[in-house]
């Protein structure tokens, strides 16, 4: 079933289609890949579901609801996750504010509370920072809760990334390229917590370039080539297709 | 004894000052330099209440510092969707703006010729009238500052605007609304900026918009610079080094007609100095980098 | 009037372009908010002074003088104030800041040196051009006429020469240039130097019409960088637009609501242009991510 739908999507800029009349959808509790050579527009895909870019044409909607006008905050308050290729974390706070700062606190994250109903806010924090050792307990991170996270390795910043998108209550996860320039040790590693992800009900689009991943954890696979999808099904299909061979170097 | 006294309740008036400017640039990193045309304003609202409307002293407190807020958002909301260099363009247009405004709407606010005679603050009848009583006063309205606006930092609030500071595109990928964020602080720092004007006000008895000038924004930018930002000691340290710098010129009996050169001479070096050397300041956590 | 107005804008104008071109030149190839401009700007013309006034040295020669000193003056600031901090990866903003801690060591230093006061570079009346219906001194149209030739002269050499193509190939993309084996100190040293005899020029045009005193450099930085935004940043024809129309602009409104509020408008100004064209009226609209966050 359906969660996020885009519909005949196109994004133009400065006259070029980085996006074509696309149309995908992506089912829950599974894990949909993106492919496709580089500048086929599968990123920005993923900036137009996550509400960074606005489209010029087309539908996009999350567990049925219009998105395309929303604010990517408001997106991620409806549960739409995004995990960036350049990381972007919170470099000069610890792992621990990270994490602390992704959970979802209307009510305290208000400066007059802060001054007024401050033990209801620091009560709410340590309920807060149980459920923050857990999650490092889910990504691995647990004996880094107190290092800042520029210092640490790229692919724990990438376990941090996914540590927050849980705090947040990400419920369909964007991630793009979740294991490039991760050491393989922690790929393995990686994979595993994305697939417990999926058993508990979370959805997954990821953007991929190692086939063998696909392979390994897609349930279903998106072909994307100058801006359009040209091939979808099955992993085995679409990989086996000589189209998309020939289309994607290096297959 | 009396110059002691002075000094301190320039630094009471200056801590405010910077530790509100510091909620604005060192958590969530947007360099403001209209902080003096809010300190500015304040100090008008409520002289202008007290002295033309016959408002009490704690009313027009209350209202300088309403009115100032309120004000605030008339710059924050359009401007704070600029990016980095050109929001910080768009505060020095803002400050030179209202500077121009109490400089030449003399039927408003006197120009500049300044008013003079401006009352003590009268507390339930009691009135506040001699240097030590002002200390006193000035003591505790900004320890009560310093504690909002610890408050205020320490806290999960404080901790989305750190993140914004960090990185934005992160910060709203979570579900925070930045510019809602941003219009709430620059709101907050305005706010209590205003409340050091009626404290100078009150004070110096006089006042006129040579007080809040560019420069004078971008004085209390260096004490921050200097003392460090992010956290509550980098600016309190900074105040007190910035106020007591000059203080200490005039002991070394350097006459009075090169003094003010001199003094924004050292301001100028340190400037250059601790951005090069020492950015996080003096004691701050921030460093600009 | 109104044609005697606009004149008197346009001059002004011309003089604002010079700080203007100077200031987007530096601006656009090393991205740097050179506040320490408005320094310079301050010590061209009290050089000038001490030579013409205080020394007396012929004009052209106090002239001269002038202009190679603070060209070097341009290069030394950029060498011991911003070059460091690039190395170290420093943000712009840092830089920015130290510029106008510098401006402020400087402008004081001047002040400490020659006084506050204002001081006449040229007593006297001045002998004045009847054009057309317009009356202009004869520092006006000096002004005119070596804005007409530095803006021809530059955008010569900007777009004639290889010096100028790297500076523009710098402008639009500074990592390409170390990629092709062309040293950024080399532009650097040009732009600085460059920039900075021109807002010699201006300062020193406008010493001879009005005088000086230590804080006009303010004044001019501020329209410079106005000019430049009004006019296009990544433009140096923009600057040199934006200047005019800045000019122009301020003239009109001494003439319609009063010079008081000159200040005010300027930046009114420049902000509505941030706001609603923070490309200017030449540049081009650098889509750089629709973040609408």
């Amino acid at each position: 079933m359906s969660i996020l739908e885009l519909q005949n999507v196109s994004k133009s800029f400065d006259g070029t289609k980085a996006v074509d009349g696309v149309s995908l959808g992506f089912d829950q509790g599974k894990i949909t890949a993106l492919i496709g050579p580089n500048g086929a527009g599968k990123t920005t895909v993923f900036n137009l579901i996550s509400g960074f870019l606005r489209p010029d044409e087309g539908a996009i909607s999350y567990q049925d609801k219009n998105v395309a006008g929303l604010p990517p905050w408001r997106r991620a308050q409806m549960g739409i996750g995004r995990l960036f290729q350049d990381v972007h974390l919170f470099e000069r706070m610890s792992v621990k504010d990270n994490v602390l700062a992704a959970f979802k606190n209307k009510f305290g994250e208000s400066a007059l509370m802060s001054v007024i109903a401050r033990r209801k806010i620091e009560k709410k924090e340590r309920t807060h920072i149980t459920e923050a050792l857990k999650l490092f307990d889910f990504v691995g991170l647990t004996d880094k809760a107190n290092e800042l996270a520029e210092n640490l390795s790229y692919g724990q910043q990438k376990l941090l990334s996914i540590a927050r998108l849980l705090a947040n209550g990400a419920e369909f996860l964007l991630l793009d390229e979740p294991t490039a320039g991760v050491n393989p040790q922690m790929v393995g590693a990686l994979l595993e917590i994305i697939r417990r992800l999926t058993k508990e009900g979370k959805t997954i689009a990821v953007i991929e370039h190692n086939m063998n991943i696909v392979i390994e954890i897609a349930d279903w696979v998106y072909f994307m080539d100058e801006g359009q999808v040209v091939s979808f099904g099955l992993p085995s299909d679409v990989l086996g297709d000589p189209d998309v061979r020939r289309a994607y170097i290096g297959l | 004894m009396n110059y002691l006294l002075h000094i301190l309740i320039m630094i009471n008036i200056y801590m405010i000052l910077a530790l509100s400017l510091n909620l604005l640039v060192g958590y969530t990193g947007m360099l403001s330099l209209s902080h003096a045309a809010f300190y500015g304003i304040g100090a008008y609202i409520s002289t202008l209440l007290i002295m033309q409307k016959g408002i009490g002293f704690i009313p027009a407190f209350l209202l300088a510092i309403a009115g100032t807020t309120l004000l605030s958002f008339i710059i924050s909301i359009p401007s704070l969707r600029l990016k980095g260099d050109y929001f910080v363009l768009a505060s020095l247009g803002f400050q030179i703006i209202i500077f121009t405004i109490l400089y030449n709407w003399v039927g408003l606010t006197r120009g500049p010729y300044g008013i003079p005679g401006i009352p003590r603050p009268n507390l339930f009848g009691i009135e506040i009238d001699s240097i030590l009583s002002y200390f006193i006063f000035s003591g505790i309205i900004a320890a009560f500052c310093i504690i909002f606006l610890y408050l205020i930092g320490d806290s999960p609030f404080g901790r989305v605007l750190k993140a914004i500071r960090e990185d934005e595109i992160a910060a709203a990928a979570l579900g925070k609304n930045i510019v809602r964020f941003k219009i709430i602080a620059f709101a907050i720092a305005a706010g209590f900026a205003s409340v050091s004007g009626v404290l100078f006000a009150g004070y110096m008895r006089y006042i006129d918009p040579t007080s809040f000038t560019l420069m004078e924004s971008i004085f209390i930018v260096s004490i921050i610079i200097i003392g460090g930002t992010g956290n509550i000691s980098g600016p309190l340290v900074g105040t007190a080094l910035m106020i007591i710098l000059p203080e200490i010129l005039r002991f070394l009996r350097i006459p009075d007609a090169i003094a003010a050169n001199m003094r924004q001479i050292i301001y100028g070096l340190l400037i250059i100095v601790i951005l090069r050397h020492k950015p996080q300041g003096f004691s701050g956590e921030y460093r600009f980098e | 009037m109104l044609i005697q107005l606009l004149a008197n804008g346009i001059i002004s104008g011309c003089t604002y372009a010079l700080v203007a071109l100077g200031f987007g030149l530096i601006y656009n190839t090393t991205r740097t908010f050179h506040f320490a401009h408005g320094a310079i700007y301050t010590l061209s013309v009290y050089l000038f002074y001490t030579f013409f006034n205080l020394w007396k040295f012929p004009l052209l020669a106090a002239f001269i003088l002038a202009l190679i000193l603070i060209a070097m003056l341009g290069i030394l600031v950029d060498q011991i104030l911003y070059i460091p901090l690039v190395k170290r990866g420093s943000s712009l903003l840092i830089q920015m800041l130290s510029s106008l801690g510098f401006y402020i060591v400087l402008v004081n230093l001047i002040a400490m040196i020659y006084g506050n006061e204002t001081k006449v570079l040229s007593p006297g009346i001045q002998p004045t051009y009847n054009i057309g219906s317009v009356i202009l001194t004869r520092i006006q149209v000096a002004t005119g006429i070596t804005f007409v030739l530095l803006f021809v002269g530059l955008a010569i050499i900007l777009k004639k020469t290889n010096l100028g193509k790297l500076i523009r190939a710098m402008r639009d993309n500074p990592q390409l240039i170390s990629v092709l084996g062309i040293n950024p100190r080399k532009i650097r040293l040009l732009v600085f130097s460059i920039g900075s005899a021109l807002a010699a020029f201006a300062a020193i045009l406008m010493g001879l019409d009005v005088g000086v005193d230590p804080n006009i450099g303010m004044a001019a930085i501020l329209n410079g960088a106005v000019a430049v935004i009004i006019g296009g940043i990544g433009n140096f024809e923009g600057a040199a637009l934006g200047a005019l129309l800045l000019g122009i602009l301020q003239s009109l409104a001494i003439w319609k609501i009063s010079s008081r509020w000159q200040e005010a408008i300027t930046f009114l100004v420049l902000i509505l242009f941030l706001l609603f064209r923070p490309e200017g009226i030449l540049g081009k609209r650098r889509r750089i991510e629709e973040t609408a966050i």
